[in-house]
């Protein structure tokens, strides 16, 4: 990744996170804005709920009070058989309004039922067992009636005549015509759970729409703790907030609650428009962020790539390569830096390759002159051995000469060849490539080797990768290369050893190996040992390595060494299969 | 038998009055062609009167016989209007457009002041009756258990009437207290919880409306007993039948015979003496099939302006040959 894209990433990330942090900032508090408007709402319809309530339980309680002081409560409270008086209760609560009353005697017998009224003669304990009644209050109640349980909004009377006692409990369904009463806002609706059963049951659920099963555990929680509790049921635009209040019959006991619903749909479609607003303004932020970034780190970022243009093409070897300086800023300093870096680099080399061409002359002088005099003085002994004889010894003299001659002939063969190195090191023809199978060539070199490698005590074993491949190379220079190696490992031991020659596959190319168990290298003559005459040895014209180096570089391949004093020492060609 | 008149005072100083028509409204609505000839009710009126119009389940009039063996009749014609139900013939004495109306239960005793009231003996007998369906002897005899007559006697029918667990009555038979009804609900409840679930939900059919507030607390009673009743629309005979049954004769063999047949049990072609008759009942009854709860009077009601004593005869048979009217309907 480019520094530029980096640049751009990084800007472009920080404009997105900028953008959420603002959209996810903006939704908290347009969802607590919500909420406070929607607890503001559940709050307006329990306070509506309760108003309906204290007016339903008024006139619950009025109507109950107006029977309990009507003669005909006095006069079955009085009579001594009030049993003619069992279909009373259903005129009386059809007369003021009420669905349910039941006209109960002293005992807590039921004189007259008007929602059940077979049940004359059954007993209602809990109004005897209360005692004192909440007169003037009304209270809920669980009624039995043929069909069921039902939950109603009830109050008590209590007429009394002398020692005889009448009971008028009266009341009202809390049923869906009670919901119904309730003024709604959209988006909210009202429901009544009635705890008739022992179990939560779906179908005690009165008032409009699903989720009654849903419902369960908060209205479990809400009648086991006595308390509102609130929970939001569903989820996105479906979702619904729940208020849920205990509704408590006269002895405490939770025998409903109320559920006053809100649509969370509202807020789901606002954050939903939020986040459409935000995705919007943040993909506009986006690619604005991206137009201006890429013009910024575009002129931030250009210095720099010539910077890293010049700087790969110094690498690359062109050290006289220079930077354009357009600015007097950080990036104008590198680059006159630079190109003050690439003059002094150009003249250090200047000064080096005139160095190292005075030391190369310098060492071709000397070793020529080392070569050459080894011959020449042969040469000086013979003929001064010829004149010496010509003139102290002439009777001797043509034998002498004779072998005189023989001796200068074969110095001056010995200059030749000399000579011969040289010019082969100076004119190292182009490779011819083909493809070349290396196990094969170094079997064979192998073998030529054999007798001069038993003669040397040195052991010889070839570790030949199979999955070799057959690699393009000249078949000449390569073998060339790899007698010179082998020479060089047979000087390295000259106490005997084991010489050993590796191929290995290398992905699509080549690793050549030669190996020796001879005294080893010093790092400093590792550096130095493909210097053209460099040798360690006393004989020798340093041509050899030089030689192979040059080969492995005509065929674009690589050549390294390996050793330490007294650990042998491992060349390395490795090639590629550049032509394959 | 007993019959109950409560007079005006001033009727004994009075002399009968010739003519004017009475008006009489009876529940049941007759949709027979011609008026019947038997039973008690309309065919009573046979001997002083003559059918002289019948509209078939609405009225009929019946004109005074001049030459009636017994004497022609005070009044001039007996107009009777049928399928009036027992709270609207209540209204309509009070408004006098009624003379004479039958009275249920709960309007006998609450009478408006100056109401004659005419009650036979009982000459009804209400039982209940299972159907086939209903297999299992522990869910009858738990029902014949549950249901507390006393309450039913005491408030519902205001103690006109007589608990008995007798299809006849004691005044006809005179071994009805031998068949003593009993009530245990701990009883009824073993025995119910006994039976098999699906037995323990029975629908009760009921015939006349004038019994549903009974068969409501039959129910009632039963689902105390862990025998969930529901009652059945009226057209629908239900599993068990809460039935009324009048009884045409003062003769227990016929009586009974007459009862079997209205319940749809099999009498013996003979009963020559009172053990065969009781036996026969015995037999009747085993097995809790039929359940008699009570037996009933019939009861009526008439106007102050209605005067001769009256009206029905201890098995309830009209007498209105005697029956005048005077001064004026309010």
């Amino acid at each position: 990744m480019t520094f530029r894209t980096r640049l751009l990433l990084i800007f472009t990330l920080a404009v997105i996170a900028s953008a959420g942090v603002v959209e996810l900032l903006v939704q908290k508090a347009t969802g607590r804005e919500f909420e406070r408007m929607d607890a503001a709402r559940s709050d307006a319809l329990v306070t509506q709920f309760r108003k309906e309530f204290d007016r339903r339980s008024q006139e619950v309680v009025r109507a109950v009070e107006g029977i309990g002081g009507s003669d005909n409560a006095l006069n079955i409270a009085i009579s001594p058989d009030p049993t003619s008086f069992y279909g009373e209760a259903g005129a009386l609560a059809a007369a003021h309004g009420l669905d349910l009353l039941e006209l109960v005697a002293g005992d807590g017998a039921i004189v007259s039922s008007a929602e059940w009224p077979a049940r004359f003669g059954y007993r209602e304990d809990w109004l005897v067992d209360h005692g004192d009644w909440m007169e003037g209050r009304a209270f809920l109640r669980r009624a039995e009636l043929p069909d069921g349980v039902t939950l109603a909004l009830a109050a008590v009377s209590t007429v009394t005549a002398g020692d005889r006692k009448l009971f008028v409990v009266g009341g009202q369904q809390l049923d869906q015509a009670f919901l119904s009463s309730l003024v709604l806002p959209d988006g909210m609706r009202a429901l009544l759970y009635r705890s008739l059963e022992p179990k939560f049951a779906a179908a005690q659920m009165l008032g409009p729409g699903p989720r009654s099963a849903e419902l369960q555990e908060l209205v479990e929680d809400t009648l086991a703790r006595k308390r509102e509790r609130y929970r939001i049921v569903g989820a996105g635009a479906d979702a619904e907030s729940f208020h849920a209040l205990p509704l408590a019959g006269y002895d405490g006991a939770a025998l409903g609650a109320l559920l006053i619903g809100s649509s969370r749909r509202g807020l789901a479609e606002l954050e939903s428009q939020q986040l459409r607003y935000g995705i919007s303004v943040a993909a506009f932020g986006i690619l604005m962020s991206v137009a201006l970034g890429a013009w910024a780190t575009a002129r931030v970022t250009r210095p720099v790539e010539r910077l890293a243009r010049s700087a790969t093409a110094v690498a690359a070897g062109n050290w006289d390569t220079t930077v354009e300086v357009t600015s007097g800023d950080e990036i104008g300093r590198l680059a006159l830096a630079f190109n003050r870096m690439t003059g002094e680099l150009m003249a250090q080399r200047e000064r080096l390759v005139q160095a190292e061409r005075v030391a190369a002359w310098r060492e071709l002088a000397r070793r020529l002159a080392h070569e050459l005099k080894n011959p020449l003085f042969p040469l000086q002994i013979t003929v001064e051995n010829m004149q010496r004889a010509r003139s102290q010894y002439p009777e001797q003299f043509d034998e002498v000469f004779r072998e005189g001659t023989q001796t200068l002939l074969a110095e001056l063969g010995n200059l030749k060849q000399i000579v011969a190195r040289f010019s082969d090191f100076a004119r190292m023809p182009a490779p011819e490539m083909q493809p070349v199978d290396f196990n094969r060539l170094i079997s064979e070199i192998m073998k030529l080797f054999e007798a001069q490698l038993a003669q040397a005590g040195i052991a010889a074993r070839e570790e030949l990768d199979p999955a070799a491949p057959t690699v393009m190379a000249d078949p000449e220079q390569m073998t060339r290369a790899l007698r010179n190696l082998i020479l060089n490992a047979i000087d390295a031991m000259p106490r005997g050893g084991t010489l050993t020659v590796r191929t290995r596959r290398l992905g699509l190319g080549l690793r050549l190996e030669v190996s020796d168990t001879g005294q080893g290298l010093t790092p400093e003559e590792c550096g130095r040992l493909f210097t053209p005459y460099y040798t360690t040895k006393t004989h020798g014209t340093g041509l050899g390595l030089a030689i192979v180096q040059s080969v492995v570089s005509d065929h674009h391949g690589r050549i390294s060494v390996a050793g330490a004093p007294g650990k042998g020492a491992t060349f390395q060609i490795d090639l590629s299969d550049r032509t394959g | 038998m007993i019959i109950v008149a409560l007079a005006g005072s001033a009727e004994a100083a009075t002399r009968p009055r010739y003519g004017g028509v009475l008006r009489v409204e009876i529940r049941e609505s007759m949709e027979s062609v011609d008026p019947p000839d038997s039973g008690t009710g309309l065919a009573d009126l046979m001997g002083g009167f003559a059918i002289t119009r019948w509209e078939a389940g609405r009225r009929a009039i019946y004109a005074a016989d001049n030459n009636a063996p017994g004497g022609r009749p005070f009044v001039d014609a007996v107009e009777v209007q049928m399928g009036r139900a027992l709270r609207d013939q209540s209204i309509d004495l009070e408004v006098g457009k009624a003379d004479v109306i039958e009275l249920g239960a709960g309007e006998s005793r609450r009478g408006a002041a100056g109401r004659k009231m005419w009650m036979s003996a009982p000459v009804r007998t209400v039982a209940l009756v299972f159907g086939p369906r209903v297999e299992d002897a522990r869910i009858r005899e738990g029902l014949a258990l549950a249901v507390d007559r006393a309450a039913i006697l005491n408030v519902l029918l205001q103690r006109q009437g007589e608990i008995s667990g007798a299809l006849l009555p004691q005044w006809i038979s005179g071994y009805a207290f031998l068949f003593q009804p009993a009530a245990d609900l701990g009883k009824a409840r073993t025995m119910i919880a006994a039976a098999p679930p699906g037995a323990r939900s029975l629908s009760l059919g009921v015939e006349d409306a004038s019994l549903r507030a009974m068969a409501d607390r039959v129910a009632l009673n039963a689902r105390d007993a862990g025998l969930t009743v529901t009652t059945a629309p009226q057209a629908n005979p239900g599993d068990v039948r809460l039935v009324e049954v009048e009884i045409a004769s003062s003769d227990p063999a016929r009586a009974l015979a007459g009862i079997a047949a209205a319940l749809g049990l099999i009498a013996p072609a003979r009963m020559e003496n009172a053990e065969a008759v009781y036996n026969a009942e015995r037999a009747m009854l085993e097995g809790f099939r039929v359940v008699p709860l009570f037996h009933l009077p019939d009861v009526y009601g008439a106007g102050p302006w209605v005067r001769g004593g009256a009206g029905i005869s201890p098995l309830g048979q009209w007498k209105f040959e005697n029956l005048w009217l005077e001064g004026d309907r309010p």
